[in-house]
């Protein structure tokens, strides 16, 4: 401990004196060490308030700083989403960014990365990585604990607090440091079903779901043994599942003084998945299931929206969650909210272009284009409420969810332990559901 | 009779087998016929045929599959691999067999044992060794590696070394012959078939990796990656919904320089594998 | 330990001695390496060892810095600070504890090397100058490169590539062992250091949270059973096959030979995420075997269980052990069956003929003439199968990558049942940068495959058979 402290003030004053070496103002240099001293972990970034307020108001400043200090061309690269809807568009706005700044060179690449990799990749070596990459709100502690974020001190065209809810700005935020610009607000999950096969009334509580489903001869599917999907049913009744600050999970699915007992919800579950409609099933295979007309409903996210919109035709429809039957009540299901951000690579050798890139990306303008072409439902209020783009019914249907969604912030000894939990219930295959639920709670927080 | 009917039930017991075994191949290929993009779990055979997988391959690569670039790709690393591969397994396998000198049974002990070490492991090893040289994110970098440590694989060979007969080596050096000759004129020549099992061996390598070559390769453009790197990414969990097809395609299309590989190498690469092992 | 103390003082002795007895050329090859050599007309060699000299001296300052840091791994974390107003970034010159450990094991196998190199040169100049002493003619040194030394000209560039890619590598990941290098210990922006056995405490110790000892055990367990299971099947597998095809009664021989050999020719990955997704949890084969009733029979009689609607062949321990070595076998059996139909068709002839006529019949022969010769043959080939299996990471993750571990003392180690110790390794390193529990699970596969290896191959260094064929 003593060595590691020792390293911290070293670090520390070899950062004063970088920093006054570069001609900075004295307060900035003081605030800079009280950070460092202070924070143990030493995050690498800060967020003094008063820093970014003097910078906001200096904003053409910065940048016309930096296209005076810019020499030569200027490489970026940007890892996106590999469908082709998000690979044009994001080559669109690429070319406007350039129109913005005619006064530099620059060569921008635009590689494949599907979302769900990103962290592994960026991780693997992060001076390797790209400039800009979009991540999924869950990668962002991994990527952030690593250090492999640049940390959004202050921006320079908007302000993502003011255009964004606050829940979204907290969602790309770690103790109050803001990592990523928030781009898209609709990873969430919800209802897709079909209209033509089932009633406003049968979607909204899964008893009738699955009973109207079961009398056609026909599936509703949902990743039950998915921890994702899993938790919607827990925190629905109550139940607490977060990260606390030490990076440990918290969670009471075992708790037996709540409203709701733990073993109640688990007990609603694996009834819920004993009917014969009930279909624990994933993405590809709902997606297949939905196509060749089995499948009539199913719990998923905006990913699959092109491929229920084929499978329904007409009936295309999407809705909130239904709820379920806790101890003989009506209980809404809840969900996590997704998000997806534009994160800068600590390690970018231009990271004042690459800031000023992923702003540009996530800006209102940006963010309706994007959220017309993929389908996916911008972070951005204005553009959110755009008529092209809140009329999408799963859009819609996310709106409809997310007064009953949460923020997702999980350690990683949430997913697997919760996995086998929803695998168990889904098989029917314990002994005591208490206890099952206490090896969980046991897995999830150790 | 009963002679008959024990021919008749070898065969049908033959083709029985071969049925389950063809099964997934035939799979394959229907597949890969079939204008229904993702995987058909319901029917076997595709509802409606197409020969349109195989046109999207190689003439519409999309943002996702570049199958022309991943196969030259390929092609060039499989071709320079069994090379050097194959020069390496033939140096070291003479040195080690024809040759006597001090530390060579330590040599051969040391070989077999850091043989055991699981690769997968050292990989991440192995990138942060390339880039201190530079070779990450290039198709020499992915070649070295294939190719650099195939000296261990000396072992097969070395054994069908041994089987020749030493007196052919004796005359030829107090013919006044050089070492070098003796390699060159010599030995090689005679170990067509274990030369042609290194080809095969190490011109497949590169077409079966996927692990290694997705650590080295951190180029996000289609078209800097290899054949298994690309397939391999077709059937990711977002992907495959829309390119199991185009996957299947992809296998049946790999599957002919490896096939034309081994027709033409079959009789050799029986020899190739017990060769070493047989007693000459 | 006494002949290896001898061998020692012999070799630095005679390092003195060429030190003290030689003339101004081989004193002078001290400073400039190449200099005894140039003095006796070497030009190429002495060249070679003075650019070898130059050439370490350059990388000596190098990774001097790095191979000095090797004790603390470094002590400088990084900090960065982007000046807001410019929108430019300083970073202090921070340690990077990856680098620092990877070109200290370079640098110190340089040294290593060097000194090998250095008092080997010295020796050879003396050599070199009592030749000349005593009249004798001193060969070319080419000459030398492809006949006495040939064994030098051949195994340079190997080794060379074995110590790149192999051996420093291999020391990495061990010391790796021995450091707290994990997710909250991440270069390059996190310190990484030594923290001695404390890794190996605890794959040993189990706690109800702490599983590594549990699933350890478990999950060697089953790499052990699978890599016998795995060789074995698909081994006489493919000799009782290629005895089928090869029997005289059987028409076609090449027919058949290639209708099994056409799996061969479609890469392995292909196939096995091919089988993988047809043995699906709502794959074909499960939507056929619900159409034909299958599953509700065997829910029936208790081998699925109530709560599934798909028999779970890739995704329920029971059936996913079974399964992962049924579809080893449809992957391994027709490579068995190649190299057994060679080596089937080398038995001596005679022993057939003599055994027919003595009256053994075909059973007999098989057992105590056929298989026999196969094991002879085939021995050292099935324990580098065995090992082979050991580390067998293609068939286990591509086939169950969508599998869900029902324990939670599996998930709490981000383990699975059907893991191999090999798989679960990548899942460590690859998922959650768990590298110093993976390193420690690497060495302890290392361990045991070094072990089956010595035991069984120890023969076949000591080398008694090679003289006997070389004959």
């Amino acid at each position: 401990m003593k060595k590691k402290l020792i390293s911290l003030l070293l670090a520390s004053t070899m950062a004063v004196s970088l920093l006054s070496g570069c001609g900075s103002s004295a307060e900035n240099a003081s605030g800079q060490e009280e950070e460092v001293t202070t924070d143990a972990e030493g995050e690498g970034g800060d967020t003094a308030a008063e820093e970014s307020d003097a910078a906001a108001s200096g904003s053409s400043d910065a940048i016309s700083n930096l296209i005076a200090a810019t020499e030569g061309t200027v490489d970026l690269t940007l890892w996106c989403s590999e469908t082709e809807a998000y690979q044009t568009v994001m080559a669109e706005l690429v070319d406007d960014f350039k129109k913005t700044y005619p006064d530099v060179d620059f060569n921008i690449t635009i590689g494949v990365e599907s979302d769900a990799n990103c962290k592994d990749d960026v991780l693997a070596d992060v001076e390797a990585a790209a400039d800009l990459f979009v991540l999924p709100d869950d990668q962002l502690l991994d990527l952030v604990k690593a250090g492999a974020l640049q940390s959004v001190d202050a921006t320079y065209t908007y302000d993502p607090a003011a255009t964004n809810a606050a829940s979204t700005v907290e969602a790309a935020s770690v103790d109050g440091t803001l990592y990523a610009y928030p781009m898209t607000a609709s990873n969430g999950y919800f209802l897709f079903y079909d209209k033509n096969a089932l009633s406003e009334e049968d979607v909204a509580s899964w008893d009738n779901l699955l009973a109207a489903a079961e009398a056609q001869g026909k599936t509703v599917g949902m990743e039950v043994s998915g921890a994702w999907y899993l938790y919607g049913f827990f925190a629905g009744a109550g139940l607490d599942m977060y990260m606390n600050e030490d990076g440990k999970n918290v969670c009471n699915w075992n708790a037996t003084d709540t409203k709701y007992t733990g073993a109640d919800v688990a007990l609603a579950i694996s009834e819920l998945c004993k009917n014969s409609a009930m279909k624990n099933c994933v993405n590809e295979d709902a997606q297949a299931f939905a196509l060749n007309g089995e499948m009539i409903a199913d719990v998923n996210g905006t990913w699959a929206t092109s491929a229920f919109q084929e499978a329904y035709g007409d009936g295309y429809a999407a809705v909130k969650l239904p709820t379920f039957t806790v101890n003989g009540d009506q209980v809404q299901m809840g969900s996590f909210a997704g998000y997806k951000f534009i994160g800068v690579n600590a390690y970018s050798k231009n990271p004042g272009w690459a800031m000023l890139l992923a702003e540009f990306l996530t800006n209102e303008a940006s963010q309706t284009k994007i959220g017309i072409a993929t389908g996916e439902g911008p972070s951005n209020l204005v553009a959110a409420s755009s008529s092209e783009i809140a009329s999408a019914p799963a859009l819609a249907a996310l709106a409809q969810q997310s007064e009953y969604a949460n923020l997702q912030r999980v350690g990683d000894n949430y997913w697997g332990p919760a996995a086998t939990l929803g695998e168990s219930l889904v098989e029917g295959n314990y002994l005591d559901i208490q206890t099952l639920l206490d090896e969980a709670v046991e897995g999830i927080t150790q | 009779m009963k002679k008959k009917m024990d021919a008749v039930l070898r065969h049908v017991f033959l083709a029985l087998l071969a049925f389950v075994w063809l099964i997934p191949i035939i799979w394959l290929f229907v597949t890969s016929l079939s204008s229904y993009k993702g995987i058909n779990t319901m029917h076997f055979f595709p509802t409606k045929w197409s020969f349109d997988n195989y046109i999207r391959l190689f003439f519409r690569p999309d943002t996702v599959a570049n199958f022309p670039a991943w196969f030259t790709n390929s092609l060039l690393i499989g071709v320079f691999c069994c090379l050097i591969s194959t020069a390496f397994v033939l140096m070291v396998a003479y040195a080690m067999s024809c040759m006597r000198f001090k530390g060579r049974k330590a040599l051969m002990s040391f070989s077999i044992i850091l043989g055991m070490f699981p690769g997968v492991l050292s990989m991440i090893a192995i990138y942060f060794v390339m880039k201190l040289l530079g070779l990450t994110n290039s198709m020499i970098g992915l070649i070295i590696i294939y190719s650099a440590g195939s000296g261990l694989g000396y072992l097969i060979c070395k054994g069908f070394f041994d089987t020749l007969p030493v007196s052919l080596r004796e005359s030829a050096k107090l013919e006044g012959a050089s070492e070098l000759t003796i390699f060159t004129r010599i030995v090689i020549p005679l170990s067509k078939p274990m030369i042609v099992y290194t080809v095969i061996n190490s011109f497949l390598s590169p077409w079966m990796d996927f692990v290694m070559a997705k650590l080295m390769i951190r180029s996000k453009d289609p078209s800097d990656w290899t054949v298994a790197m690309g397939l391999y990414n077709l059937v990711q969990k977002t992907l495959v919904g829309e390119y199991f097809s185009l996957f299947c395609a992809g296998g049946i299309i790999v599957a002919i320089p490896i096939s034309v590989l081994f027709v033409v190498m079959q009789r050799f690469y029986v020899e190739g594998v017990t060769g070493g092992a047989v007693k000459g | 330990m006494r002949r290896a103390l001898d061998a020692l003082k012999e070799y630095f002795g005679d390092f003195a001695h060429a030190v003290a007895k030689g003339d101004v050329w081989t004193k002078l090859s001290l400073l400039i390496m190449g200099s005894g050599f140039f003095a006796r007309g070497q030009i190429l060699k002495g060249a070679l060892v003075t650019l070898l000299e130059a050439g370490f001296v350059t990388a000596m300052g190098f990774s001097g810095k790095y191979v000095s840091k090797l004790g603390t791994l470094g002590t400088v974390q990084r900090e960065e600070k982007l000046d807001l107003t410019t929108l430019m970034k300083t970073v202090n010159d921070y340690d990077n504890s990856l680098l620092i450990l990877l070109c200290g094991i370079i640098g110190i196998l340089l040294v290593f090397a060097f000194i090998l190199l250095y008092i080997g040169n010295v020796k050879a100049a003396y050599r070199l100058q009592k030749r000349k002493e005593e009249g004798k003619p001193i060969s070319g040194e080419v000459n030398e490169l492809i006949n006495d030394k040939f064994h030098v000209t051949l195994l340079s560039l190997p080794s060379l590539g074995i110590i790149l890619v192999n051996i420093i590598p291999i020391l990495f990941m061990v010391c790796i062992a021995f450091t707290n290098y994990d997710i909250d210990h991440q270069p390059p922006t996190y310190l990484f250091t030594w923290v001695g056995f404390e890794n190996f405490k605890a794959l040993f110790t189990s706690s109800t949270t702490v599983t590594f000892g549990y699933v350890f055990i478990r999950i060697l367990l089953w790499t052990l059973v699978w890599a016998v299971l795995a060789t074995f099947t698909t081994y006489f597998g493919g000799i009782l096959l290629a005895k089928f095809i090869n029997d005289r009664r059987t028409k076609c021989k090449k027919l058949w030979r290639t209708l099994f050999v056409v799996t061969i020719a479609i890469p392995q990955f292909v196939t096995l995420l091919l089988v993988g997704k047809m043995f699906s949890d709502y794959g074909i084969v499960n939507s056929f075997c619900s159409k034909i009733g299958l599953t509700a029979f065997l829910q029936n009689i208790g081998l699925v269980s109530e709560g599934l609607s798909y028999i779970p062949f890739l995704s329920k321990p029971g059936w996913a052990y079974v399964m992962v070595v049924l579809i080893n076998i449809w992957v391994g059996v027709p490579y068995q069956m190649l190299s057994a139909t060679g080596i089937l068709m080398n038995i001596p002839q005679d022993q057939l003929e003599s055994a027919k006529l003595d009256g053994a019949s075909e059973r007999q022969i098989f057992w105590k003439i056929t298989m026999p010769y196969m094991f002879f043959v085939t021995g050292p080939s099935l324990i580098t199968a065995l090992i082979a299996n050991i580390n067998n990471f293609n068939v286990i993750y591509l086939l169950t990558s969508d599998y869900v571990t029902s324990s939670m003392k599996f998930a709490n180690s981000n383990a699975k049942e059907v893991d191999l110790l090999i798989t679960w390794l990548f899942t460590l390193t690859n998922d959650y940068s768990n590298y110093k529990m993976a390193s420690v699970i690497g060495i302890c596969v290392f361990i045991i495959c070094a072990a089956l290896t010595l035991v069984s191959f120890s023969r076949m260094i000591a080398g008694n058979r090679e003289e006997e064929f070389q004959s």
